[in-house]
């Protein structure tokens, strides 16, 4: 199953039935329970409805159902961030207070892949909420790096980069506010695109933060990344969120020549902060974009690497404290011994069922939007937001796509991790909090690998310019 | 401390629900009053986890044409904001609310004596789910959460602090819901209209007291009452609170003491982008705005001539109003008004009904006007055929034909009539020529008897004066 056959090959050999979709899914579920002992990648494996889903596919297959051979997903394994609602799956955005809750209705892009004929294997593992860098702050198991088992695979979409990485036919589907598409795509050596915010529905996804949430694809190729986006992308009338724009074939964008184009260095993001390792490998990226005929110059971005995680956490926080209220032990997921007055219930449960980074995030997130501190914090962050906005615009006047390292260090142990401070911890995401802010569309590019471990750059583009940042990443050939 | 002109000031925000078909966020029918508790909700109204808001457009434009009867300024944008406190009758423990821009603003309502109401705001809101205490709401130890009211949209209406006597604030809510009724935006058989009151008097130093949540406008004006009376009462004892209201024992009770303002750390909710609110938009409003009562007065008053107070009691209420135009085409305006506002809602009062209840029409006041007015059946008779209507209405000159109730407007028989009154009853005739004006009463009386009511006490009057001089 580790036969590296590309998925529209596996695609039309599952529509010729040269592979029985039933018995592969069988096959697959159990390789999947194989990699979970190892990794750790999933939260639950949704067995049940992907064998289901197969034998519906196999049915159509053999009634000769026309619409079946357009199908762009037609057997293929797709695997959701478990922030991500499937029907009647398990889905607890890695929280205990979650925990047993299955929704009643299929998220728009689960919807999408769905009607597809994409196959739902499960619900992957994340930080809590998406509370975090390296998928540690989970309240279930924490998924391992797949190139060292003592090192973290980034996160808060951990489980998602790395199962891309491991599994075979198998594209996954991710969640980013902050960069936790790219950071852990970086980290497992795969491609992880995070759209524009809006360009995917966000129906069906539990909150974190909802001006920044987006949810994009993880693939081990970027004909994958762009076959996901194609079901996935498009105007959702139920997010309010969703953009109506003209729907694109990002699959189109895969291998155009990028000559002539022009990308920004961004100068802040290298040097002091950077380890050697990654900035080598990335300027070996760089260069291969110039070799394929892109015009590469520096630009100097201030004001996002400089304000970006402060204007990030204050908005993200505010949300975020928000949006954790309605867990409070009354219709779903975790509950206590109900006795006292209403006050003193749900701070049992949410005391409790809560861990300790969703606790820290809720505090510093109602502080920040508190009469008297409103206007210092909150407020603020969001006219900062808006000259970030304001100051990649510019930029985007003169380059096509803006470059940087995805993450200044490479994939760390958890030994390493447990010693750094809460703050520490937050500036690793300096590379990816600034786009995710602006709501701009960034796509990890394994570059290299150093000491056997990945390393990713980062690429930038204007807003709704997915299909360029798919054209430039799939002009660099060294890291696959 | 501020410079009050008046002993007493009251302020109100009232909250009133919007009578669209579906809620304000998601596509689930409103419930009505004897639906089956939690039957119309969904994932959006019920808060589950992924769960995305999107506004219902027709709330908007409702709340949008309030704004335009209470002369508000419209905010260019409409934003929502999250109001986060915890509660078990909300389902997401924050409110989806207008902060910091509202829908409209610094407006104002006349009431009944020309007195203008500033309205300093008005924004647009979900209601909570209702919670039922089964015991009684000090009592029960449990309670049980109803989501069928989740998510419906109200508007709040706060006023400035410009109200002086419970008596003007009763007279603003019944002058708003004139204004709701002729909108069509509120259903005054489902709909909740509910308020909070800050109250203050002079006595006290004008501290001031919040009484929540009071449901229907005559309970308002009890509860001010109640609340005015205890602040004169016990000046020196009242604090700066929050009171609730009794209606059962008709008094008001303290909640919470308040020292400072509750905090609901405010941001914008950012599932629901920010709707631009265009002058088209605006305008296409405008052209479907229905007539006012204010435009029904002037119109009253120039067009059918009727007296000011005459045309402000047709107008207060929309039925009557509608009506009255309709009987206004075929019956001189001066004698429809005097039967629509006298007669009519007499009748009704008596019956205690509502117009919208009882089935009478402006044809069947045509019929019935169209005999008063060419004299062929006189007040009195018309005024019984009006209170039959009331109950059930029939064809007025049909039954007026088969009742033999056509006025007697043959001279010599209504002379006929008064020679036989006055040669049965001596004694009265001898007793008028003593001076005694009452005893002639009786005469007449005697004639409207044989007549059955079908002549007109004032032409009796006269003939039986002519026969007893």
């Amino acid at each position: 199953m580790t036969d590296e056959t590309t998925l529209k090959d596996f695609i039309s050999k599952i529509k010729n039935n040269e592979i029985d979709v039933v018995e592969y899914t069988y096959k697959l579920i159990e390789e999947c329970k194989k990699i979970n002992k190892e990794y750790g990648y999933f939260n639950t494996i949704s067995e049940e409805l992907a064998l289901s889903q197969a034998k519906e596919i196999k049915i159509q297959l053999k009634q000769k159902n026309k619409e079946i051979k357009n199908k762009k997903l037609l057997g293929v394994a797709v695997s959701a961030k478990d922030s991500i609602c499937v029907k009647g799956v398990e889905t607890t955005a890695g929280s205990k207070i979650l925990q047993g809750y299955k929704p009643l209705f299929d998220a728009f892009v689960i919807q999408k892949v769905k009607e597809e004929g994409g196959i739902i294997i499960g619900k992957t593992a994340q930080d809590e909420f998406g509370f975090g860098t390296f998928s540690m702050n989970s309240a279930f198991g924490i998924p391992k790096n797949p190139f060292d088992s003592e090192r973290s695979c980034g996160g808060s979409s951990g489980g998602a980069a790395g199962l891309s990485r491991k599994l075979g036919n198998h594209i996954a589907i991710g969640e980013s506010t902050g960069g936790s598409i790219t950071t852990p795509a970086s980290f497992c050596g795969v491609y992880g695109l995070c759209p524009t915010y809006g360009r995917v529905s966000r129906n069906g996804l539990i909150d974190f933060s909802n001006s920044m949430d987006k949810i994009g694809p993880i693939g081990k190729t970027i004909e994958d990344a762009a076959l996901l986006m194609n079901v996935i992308s498009g105007h959702d009338k139920n997010d309010s969120t969703s953009l109506n724009v003209k729907n694109e074939d990002y699959e189109s964008y895969v291998k155009k020549s990028i000559k002539g184009m022009k990308i920004g260095i961004i100068k802040e993001a290298f040097g002091s902060g950077v380890e050697m390792e990654v900035e080598k490998n990335v300027y070996n990226g760089i260069e291969e974009l110039e070799e394929e005929g892109a015009k590469v110059e520096e630009i100097s971005l201030e004001l996002p690497i400089k304000y970006g995680i402060a204007t990030y956490y204050m908005i993200a926080a505010s949300e975020a404290s928000t949006n954790l209220a309605k867990y409070c032990g009354m219709r779903y997921g975790a509950s206590e011994k109900l006795e006292g007055s209403f006050n003193e219930y749900f701070t049992k449960v949410r005391s409790n069922n809560f861990g300790e980074e969703a606790k820290r995030r809720i505090i510093l997130g109602t502080f920040a939007r508190m009469a008297g501190y409103r206007d210092a914090f909150y407020l603020k962050a969001a006219k900062v937001r808006t000259l970030m906005i304001n100051e990649y615009k510019k930029a985007f006047k003169k380059f096509d796509a803006l470059v940087s390292p995805a993450v200044s260090i490479l994939p760390p142990k958890f030994s390493d991790i447990e010693k750094l401070t809460p703050l520490q911890h937050y500036i690793i995401d300096v590379m990816t909090v600034s786009p995710n802010v602006a709501g701009l569309p960034h796509l990890n590019v394994p570059v290299g690998f150093e000491k056997n471990l990945p390393i990713g750059m980062l690429l930038i583009a204007d807003h709704l310019q997915e299909g360029k940042l798919i054209q430039i990443g799939s002009a660099v050939e060294k890291g696959k | 401390m501020k410079h009050f002109t008046t002993d007493i000031i009251i302020g109100l925000e009232v909250h009133v629900e919007l009578s669209t078909k579906t809620k304000l966020f998601c596509s689930c029918q409103k419930a009505k009053k004897d639906d089956i508790p939690n039957s119309k909700c969904c994932p959006i109204c019920l808060g589950m986890p992924g769960s995305k808001p999107v506004l219902n457009k027709k709330a908007v434009e409702f709340a949008l044409k309030l704004c335009l009867a209470l002369d508000c300024g419209i905010s260019p944008e409409l934003i929502f904001s999250r109001k986060s406190y915890f509660y078990p009758d909300m389902s997401k423990n924050y409110q989806i609310s207008q902060y910091e821009v509202p829908l409209g603003k610094r407006g104002k309502l006349m009431l009944k004596g020309g007195k203008e109401i500033g309205i300093a705001r008005v924004h647009i809101e979900e209601d909570p789910a209702s919670l039922i205490h089964p015991a009684g709401l000090k009592e029960s130890t449990y309670v049980l959460v109803d989501y069928n009211r989740s998510g419906n949209p109200l508007v709040e209406i706060v006023t400035e602090p410009e109200l002086g006597s419970p008596e003007e604030a009763r007279d603003f809510m019944k002058q708003l819901i004139t204004v709701l009724n002729y909108l069509d935006v509120f259903d005054i058989n489902e709909g909740i209209i509910k308020a909070d009151a800050n109250v203050s008097v002079k006595e006290s130093g004008y501290k001031r007291v919040e009484i929540k949540n009071i449901t229907g406008f005559k309970e308002i004006e009890m509860a001010l009452l109640y609340e005015v009376k205890r602040q004169k009462e016990e000046a020196h004892k009242v604090e700066q609170e929050t009171r609730g209201w009794s209606s059962e024992k008709g008094v008001t009770f303290s909640l919470r003491k308040k020292e400072t303002e509750e905090d609901y750390g405010y941001i914008i909710d950012t599932d629901l982008t920010a709707i631009e609110i265009t002058d088209k938009w605006i305008k296409e409003i405008k052209k479907i705005m229905p007539e006012l009562a204010r435009d029904k007065v002037k119109k009253f008053i120039e067009k059918h001539k009727l007296k000011k107070e005459d045309a402000e009691i047709i107008a207060a209420e929309k039925g009557l109003a509608e009506m009255f135009e309709k009987v206004a085409e075929e019956i001189n305006p001066i004698l429809a008004a005097k039967w629509l506002r006298r007669e009519l809602v007499r009748v009704l009062n008596y019956s205690k009904k509502e117009l919208h209840e009882v089935e009478i029409d402006e044809k069947h006041m045509i019929g019935l006007l169209k005999l008063v007015e060419n004299k062929k059946i006189t007040d009195n008779v018309a005024s019984k055929i009006l209170e039959k209507l009331v109950e059930k209405p029939f064809d007025v000159k049909e039954y007026v034909k088969k009742e033999g109730l056509e006025a007697v407007s043959d001279v010599s028989e209504l002379e006929r009539y008064c020679k036989e009154a006055i040669e049965e009853s001596p004694k009265a005739v001898e007793d008028y020529k003593k001076g005694e004006a009452k005893a002639l009463n009786f005469i007449v009386g005697s004639v409207m008897k044989k007549t059955k009511g079908k002549a007109t006490p004032k032409e009796v009057n006269e003939i039986i004066l002519r026969f007893i001089r």
